[in-house]
Order: C-alpha cells, then structure tokens, then sequence
C-alpha cells in the first residue's frame, strides 16, 4: 500500500516518457520560437538576429489572412458535419431499428478515413475533373447542366471542394468515436427514460448527449485543431492554386520553407499555428470544464 | 537497496534513449578498403530505374572497390528536398539537379563543386557533350554540371487533323494565329492544356519572355542580383498567352486538368496541338504512331529577343562540394555520359541525350532525333522560366499564372508583384 503514495519512486516511472515529450515537444516549440527571430535558410544554418521582422511580415501579407479564412472555413464546417452529422448520424446507428445492421454500416463509414490521402486526393481529383469527373456527369444526367462547375479550377470553389473530400474521409472516424462512447452508456439510463414517457429525441439530448460529453469535446478538439493543421489534403488537390485562394497555413508555411528557403518566416507562420491551436483548445477545455467528472 | 535498484532502471532508460539518438557513423569504418559514393536522382518510376541500376551494376563490376549507394526521389518533390538535403550533414556525392538557377543557388551557397577543372583535364570527355548542354550548367564561366538529358519543347500536331484543314507547320505567329482560328472555327480544339500544375503554361511563357524581351535584358533580370523586370516586354509576354487563352484557343477549364490528364486526351483525339517534351516523344509515338508531327514555338517579328533559341533545357548532376571522393565521383559521372551509357539511355528510355551521336535513328525514335538536331542548330536555350529565376520570383509567377487564365488578374497587375518580390531578392542577394 505504501508504494501508492511513494512519489519518489513514482517520478523515476514518469521520467522516461518525460524526456521523450521534453525532447520531441517541447525543446523542438521552444526552438522554433527562438529561430522565428532569426533570418536563416537550409544551407546557412547560423542565421542574422532579425528581431519581429518577420512576425511583422506576417501581419502584413495578404495571404495570411487567406490563410486564416479558410482554415476558419475548415473548422466551421468540420465541427457542423463531423461533429455535428456525426453525433446524428452515431446516434441512428445506436436506434434499435438499425442496430443489427449497425457494424456494416460503421464499416462502410469507416473506410475512408483508412484510405491513405494520396488515393482520395485522386479519386477526388477525378471525381471533380469538370469534364469526365462523376460529379458534372451526375449533374448533366439530371439534366442541372448549368450546374456542372470546374470545382477544383475555379477560386471561388476550390476551397469547399477540398473542405467537402475532407468531410466525406473523417466523418466516419468520429462516428466511430461517438459510437464508442455511446456502447458505454448503461442501458437501464434508456428504459427508465422510455417508462417516463420520453420519446427518442428526448433520450437524444436529455441522455445520450449529457452522457457522452466527454467525447463529444473530444471529438470536436480532434476536428479544430486538424482543421488548423490540414496540410496534405490541399497540397495534393491543389498546393493553394488556383493563384492562392486555397492557400492555408499549413502550405504556407510549406511554401516559405522549402520552396522560398526562408525557415525563418516559416518558423514565424509555425509559432502563430502553435498559438492559434493551443489557444483553441485552452478554450474548448474551458468550455466544456473537462477532466473535472461529476 | 530498493531505491538504487529503480536509480539504475531509470539510468538505464536515460541510457536507452540517448543511445537511440546518437549517430551511428562508429560502424561505417570496417569497410575501409571500399570507397562508398552516394548518387541521387529522379527517377524512381519503375520505367526508369532499371536504367540505373543495371548502370550502377556495371560501374561497380568494372570498378570493385567503389560501391555506389543510389536513391531516388520523384520530379516534384526532388524541387524542395534537394535544398533541405544539400544543406544537411548527410550529403549524397552525386546529386540530380536542373540547370539555370536552380544550380546556380547550390553554387552561390557553395555546396556544389567546380567541376571546371575535371573537364579540362579531359577534353574528349568534355568535347563529347553538345556544347549548348553544358552552358546552361556554367556560372561565371566555370563548370558545375554534367548534362544527362537534354530537353526542348515543342508544338506536337495531329497530322490527320491538319490534313483535314489543309494546314501546314506555323514558322511565324501570325501564321500561328491563322492555324488556331482556322481550327477553332472548324469546331476543333486548337491547343490542348492541362495547367492544374501551372508550370505547364510557364513553360509558354518562357519561350514568350525569351523570344519578346531583348536577351540582354533578360539576362539582367533573370540574374537575383539584378533583376528588375520592369522591361514592358514581360507585360507584352504576359498578353500574348492571355490572348490565346481570351480567344479560347485551348481546351476548357485548363486550371482543373492536369498535363497527364490533357496529353490523354490528347491522344485519343480531342485536339489539335499539345505543347509537349522532347522525353514525351516517345509515348506519343505509342499511342499515335505516324500521325504527328512537331515545329518549334513560332519566331515573334515584333519580338526583341533572338528567335532561333529553343525552350528547353537539360538537366543532370552536380557534384557536393563536401564530398570526400570526388576523383571517384568524376569517374562514375564520366561512367554514365560514356558513349555506350549514353546510347542506351536513348535506347532504353527514349531519352535525347547532351552525348553528341548517341541519340541518332538506331537508338532513338525518328522524331527525336530530328528533335535532338534542332537543338544543336539552336543558338541559345530558353530554359524554364520557374528554374531559371530565383524561387521566390517563380513562385510568384506559378501562383498567378492560373488566375492569368481565368481572367481575374491583368498582366499588368502580376508584373507588379513580380517587380516586388524581385526588389525584395535583390536586396537579400546583396546583403
């Protein structure tokens, strides 16, 4: 029993995974910040001090602000249809009705988000193809022709269509996580719901969603905080073309260092991410007072 | 007793990790009696890599004591690893590279070898070469690389199309309009275009920077030290592809196709001409043996800019200046330029190779010999804009160059950033 409040000891059991997370987190953020500060590149390792010159660069381009839009953009509608959809979409699944056939469709919805993003970015890529792309084709038998659109081609659309892929890969990923927490909520809770007379949307918000809280942040922390990360979905669809209306921070940043050679800048655009994320899901945790179980 | 016995599991662990960490360049010493070079390039589709292995192959029978380690890393990505690559500690000997600036900015960095000094010492290994082929590799009058393919663009045209018109090969732009118009009107696709990547319609525009603006102040401009771009040419250049993009002289929703996507459909039939490769040759001549033909981008009269260049360039390797065998560097460079590897290259591959006689009509395609002919008659290369000027400017032009198409920028208005970013180059090039 002693060994429980030996803290000595206990320290010494967290130690390894403390230097883990201190070497490749935390010393790799406070490094970052220090070369945002100087102007280097890959060849010229041992850069010149230049101060906030580029924070101050960042506040001023242009398409930082793109930028920012459209990862506000992603994580808008990320946390509507992922966390949003998903909670329906769990919660049909739970319903007694379709409950038997609930693992294929779990399944089903849980394909893509397995897939490796460099076969949906095709597959999407041709799908919106404005000429023998599935969509326009769908959308002319329909006889909607003037609906048919260069999706991906055009800068008004071209960040909803990446936005959209996005949706249709990781929906199934939080309905699995929804799912999961909804396996553990006690059944008895349901049936002493139905005997007073509560109908399904009722048990909805009055049971399911109290109980399953916990996950519901989660998954919602999941979805902002890869909205402000997303990187690979908009490099292979588009890499911020056309000109830079899909630009996001993530390519930005890509642009800046290996592109442009200025890992300097790119250190800047990567604190102001850092900021922007951890700010985030400061807040959410707020909001949602986690950790503290009732 | 209990508490040192958990002092030495957690040194222990301490220990685990920092040996994971260290670098392991211990147990590289045994092999003393081999030299080991490393060799990057391009190419790890599975059509072309046994091109270099079985080179490699016969390197290492003929030389037993040089091993060559090869890797590879595909086209686009190649453009922003090599320089994160380079700049680290763990540099490979031999590395691929394009010409123009691309190379010039390893060798303002130094990390590339002067090379002058090999080629001298060996004149018949240098005189094989085309000599338009080293040039581009050269930066204030030294050598930094050797050539292993040599590339141009070209008009390619459906033949059964153009006899349908009664068209003949366009030798001025005016005669290129009338051929576009004449095919537009006849209901056909004039130019097939696949610009999601934009440096398909770069590639236009590098042979309209060089053929308008006067070489001279090109050369100024496209030099970071130097470059101001505010010659009205540019503009003008900049005009001349919207003109063809405003009279829908090419395919629809050029920005959402992709190259590979537009040369399908190319050769199944939707269009007239495609702006191709002289390596695409080859698959051309797959999928629609006889019924092409090509001409070289049509001279500008109003032009300033010589008109008998070709647009094109050739890229291959450059040496690190940090290498510790650069005689056996030379050596597997001189190995892979031989005439034998050279004739192969153009056999195996269909590739045009810089090796004067190596790509003739018993190794290579018809078309690309003639192709490879042209180049050696040109006086000059215009090679690719987005390799030629310093990253930042190309950059500038790659992400406006789609919005030039589709209308919603002037070629007014990206002139002006590019004037900017090149203000911005400059003054870093001289601090």
């Amino acid at each position: 029993m002693k060994s429980f409040q030996n803290t000595k000891s206990a320290l010494f059991y967290i130690l390894p995974a403390f230097l883990l997370i201190l070497t490749f987190v935390f010393i790799p953020i406070i490094f970052n910040l220090y070369y945002s500060f100087y102007s280097w590149s890959a060849f010229n390792m041992d850069g010149v001090f230049v101060g906030l010159k580029y924070y101050i660069k960042l506040f001023k381009d242009p398409v930082f602000y793109i930028a920012l839009k459209n990862n506000s953009l992603f994580a808008i509608i990320s946390i509507l249809v992922q966390v949003g959809g998903g909670l329906v979409i769990a919660a049909v699944l739970e319903d007694k009705v379709i409950r038997r056939w609930q693992p294929v469709f779990r399944t089903i919805f849980f394909i893509p988000s397995v897939i490796s993003i460099a076969v949906v970015g095709l597959l999407w890529q041709l799908l919106y193809n404005p000429d023998i792309g599935l969509i326009n084709e769908a959308l002319r038998a329909l006889g909607q022709s003037e609906l048919a659109h260069a999706w991906l081609g055009d800068s008004k659309t071209a960040i909803y269509a990446i936005v959209a892929m996005s949706q249709w890969q990781y929906t199934g990923y939080i309905v699995m996580l929804f799912l999961i927490a909804m396996h553990k909520v006690p059944g008895e809770f349901y049936e002493a719901a139905t005997i007073d007379g509560a109908n399904r949307i009722q048990t909805f918000f009055h049971i399911t969603i109290p109980q399953i809280r916990e996950m519901i942040l989660v998954g919602s922390m999941i979805t902002v905080i890869g909205a402000f990360k997303v990187f690979d979905e908009v490099y292979i669809m588009t890499f911020g073309g056309p000109g830079r209306s899909t630009e996001v921070l993530g390519t930005m940043l890509y642009r800046a260092a290996f592109r442009n050679d200025e890992m300097g800048y790119a250190s800047a655009i990567a604190t102001a991410i850092f900021l922007i994320t951890l700010g985030l899901s400061l807040l959410q945790m707020r909001l949602a007072k986690s950790g503290k179980e009732d | 007793m209990k508490s040192t016995r958990i002092l030495l599991l957690a040194c222990l662990s301490l220990l685990l990790v920092v040996a994971g960490c260290s670098n392991t360049s211990g147990s590289k010493a045994t092999e003393s009696d081999s030299i080991e070079i490393k060799f990057l390039h391009k190419w790890p589709q599975p059509e072309f890599s046994p091109y270099f292995d079985e080179i490699v192959k016969e390197f290492e029978d003929q030389n037993p004591t040089i091993k060559v380690k090869m890797e590879a890393v595909a086209d686009e990505p190649m453009k922003d690893k090599l320089r994160v690559i380079m700049g680290g500690g763990d540099v490979p000997d031999i590395a691929f590279s394009w010409s123009g600036e691309f190379a010039r900015m390893f060798v303002r960095s130094g990390a590339a070898l002067d090379l002058t000094k090999y080629l001298e010492e060996d004149p018949e290994w240098k005189d094989s070469f085309i000599q338009a082929s080293l040039q581009p590799f050269e930066s204030d009058g030294k050598n930094y690389g050797i050539p292993l393919r040599f590339n141009g663009k070209f008009f390619v045209y459906s033949k059964e199309v153009f006899d349908r018109y009664n068209l003949a090969e366009p030798t001025t732009w005016d005669e290129f309009l009338v051929v576009l118009e004449t095919l537009k009107t006849g209901g056909e696709v004039p130019i097939m275009l696949g610009n999601a990547s934009p440096w398909a319609s770069i590639h236009y525009l590098t042979g309209l920077n060089q053929k308008i603006v006067e070489d001279e102040v090109l050369r100024k401009d496209y030099n970071p030290k130097s470059g101001e771009f505010t010659d009205s040419g540019y503009i003008k250049a900049l005009e001349y592809l919207k003109e063809l993009a405003d009279n829908q002289y090419f395919n629809k929703n050029v920005n959402s196709s992709s190259h590979d996507m537009a040369s399908q459909q190319f050769l199944v039939g939707t269009g007239a001409m495609m702006y191709f490769e002289l390596e695409e040759f080859p698959m051309i001549e797959e999928n629609i043996p006889g019924n092409w033909g090509f001409f070289k981008m049509p001279d500008i009269k109003e032009g300033k800019g010589n008109q008998n260049y070709i647009t094109g360039a050739p890229d291959g390797f450059i040496v690190s200046s940090k290498t510790k065998h650069p005689e056996e560097a030379i050596k597997f460079l001189k190995f892979l330029t031989s005439k034998e590897s050279a004739e192969k290259l153009s056999e195996q591959l269909g590739w045009p190779s810089p090796i004067i006689g190596a790509t003739n009509k018993d190794t290579a395609l018809e078309e690309v010999a003639n192709g490879v002919e042209t180049l050696k008659d040109a006086e000059g290369m215009a090679e690719w804009l987005d390799t030629d000027v310093h990253a930042k400017i190309a950059d500038v032009y790659l992400s406006n160059i789609q919005l030039l198409l589709d209308g919603t920028k002037s070629p007014e208005e990206i002139m002006k950033e590019v004037q900017a970013v090149a203000k911005e180059v400059q003054s870093e090039a001289k601090s």
